[in-house]
């Protein structure tokens, strides 16, 4: 059981990382990496939708009627991101502007549902909330991964804070979402060489 | 899946996952409804102060904070409604027949600077800002746009710096004359070889969102025309 909770929570930060392997979620990857603080409030929103979301529809499988399903589970991550959005107005107004509607967009990323259909409808809260975690975290790692090389390319700067010299003029690719996809792709090509994982066609 | 359910049940459940996650949000907008709306004021202050031409961020980039934004409201703005039928300024918006607001900017006790919002339709969505005004009331302070739903890196650009600074400067009466304003499709100079001294860069990929501000810009000037003309000077 530790084993399983182990690879539970491990698999998806690199083996079966929800972005570079299961190819989920790249839109919001694309376009909330443009500078690093953005993408760490995305990261943060989506681990704990994703988390607590699984928590929550594990504790209820055994009574969701199989009719109802997805509703049910929509209802759930909706109020959960609707929440989270409402946070994030009333204490980082200005990044929350910034997102506008991708934080809404959660909902819709198929990483929470996937996880919720894939894993929490079938095992125990505890397991789920890891899995959940793991996942979330997965795609917290590519994002800020993806959302340093944009800034410091984009912008010259990580975090707001000035790194090249002022001089720099800012690579303008990196800040438009193609940029996102050459670095994503980097990142996918870099993974499966080191891993040595590859699809099989 | 344990039990067989009738949809008797499906129905029971539905309600009650509806109404835990009603009851949770309710109580989650109400809670948070203070911090939330005190952070559109601050904005909206903000807003204000960049029409101003006021620097809006600090040494290290960051934006300023509201106690900063409330103190420059207190040291050097008034707001003031006036009646865009008289032009006469009013003590409250039921006394006029037209109440439109106005921001002053005073530098000890003189007022410098005129501002006051507008908006309209740009190509999707409406389109809110403010616009600012030097005290020969002919000449634009500054502009800002802060709320629009308009394409991100096309009509979106009306929030870009490059964009708004080109406003400044720019007249909207001369010689006794309404001047109309122009964001013009392309480059001014393109358009107008001999130079404009009413007309901005166009955006490019963003002409009808450009449209869209000719037609409210102006019509927001026309409406404080009639309270301009008694304070513009000779």
């Amino acid at each position: 059981m530790a084993l399983k909770a182990k690879t539970v929570f491990t698999d998806p930060l690199s083996n079966n990382n929800p972005i570079t392997i299961q190819i989920l979620g790249i839109c919001s990857s694309l376009a909330v990496t443009t500078q690093v603080d953005k993408a760490f409030v995305m990261s943060v929103g989506l681990t704990l939708v994703t988390a607590f979301s699984n928590l929550v529809i594990s504790m209820m499988r055994n009574q969701i009627p199989s009719k109802i399903r997805i509703i049910v589970e929509l209802a759930v991550v909706s109020t959960l991101v609707i929440v989270t959005d409402q946070i994030l107005r009333a204490y980082v107004y200005d990044i929350s502007r910034q997102m506008s509607v991708f934080i809404g967009l959660i909902i819709t990323n198929c990483i929470v549902m996937g996880r919720l259909e894939a894993f929490a409808l079938q095992n125990p809260p505890g397991l789920s909330f890891l899995d959940g975690l793991g996942n979330g975290l997965g795609y917290s790692a590519i994002l800020m991964i993806v959302g340093s090389m944009r800034e410091i390319l984009g912008k010259g700067s990580w975090w707001g804070i000035q790194l090249l010299p002022e001089n720099y003029l800012g690579n303008g690719l990196m800040v438009l979402a193609p940029g996102a996809f050459f670095c994503l792709g980097l990142i996918i090509w870099l993974q499966r060489q080191l891993t040595k994982k590859f699809e099989t066609a | 899946m344990s039990t067989p359910k009738g949809d008797s049940f499906v129905v029971v459940y539905a309600t009650i996952v509806c109404l835990i996650c009603s009851l949770l949000l309710a109580s989650a907008a109400s809670a948070l409804k203070k911090p939330q709306e005190y952070n559109v004021e601050i904005d909206r202050k903000i807003n204000v102060l960049k029409a101003f031409g006021v620097k809006i961020t600090d040494a290290s980039g960051k934006r300023i904070k509201g106690p900063e934004v409330d103190q420059y409201f207190t040291d050097h703005i008034s707001e003031i409604t006036v009646d865009g039928a008289t032009g006469q300024e009013v003590a409250s918006a039921g006394e006029a027949k037209e109440p439109l607001s106005l921001y002053l900017w005073k530098d000890d006790g003189v007022v410098t600077k005129y501002a006051f919002p507008i908006s309209g339709k740009g190509l999707w969505s409406t389109i809110y800002g403010y616009l600012a005004l030097e005290g020969d009331l002919s000449t634009i302070a500054g502009i800002t746009f802060y709320r629009h739903g308009e394409t991100p890196g096309l009509g979106g650009e009306i929030e870009a710096n490059w964009f708004q600074e080109d406003f400044r400067g720019k007249k909207v009466f001369e010689n006794g004359h309404r001047l109309k304003f122009e964001v013009v499709k392309g480059k001014v100079t393109d358009k107008y070889p001999d130079g404009n001294n009413h007309a901005v860069d166009g955006i490019s990929g963003a002409t009808l969102t450009g449209n869209g501000l000719n037609r409210f810009i102006n019509a927001d000037l026309d409406k404080y025309e009639s309270y301009f003309k008694l304070h513009r000077g000779t």
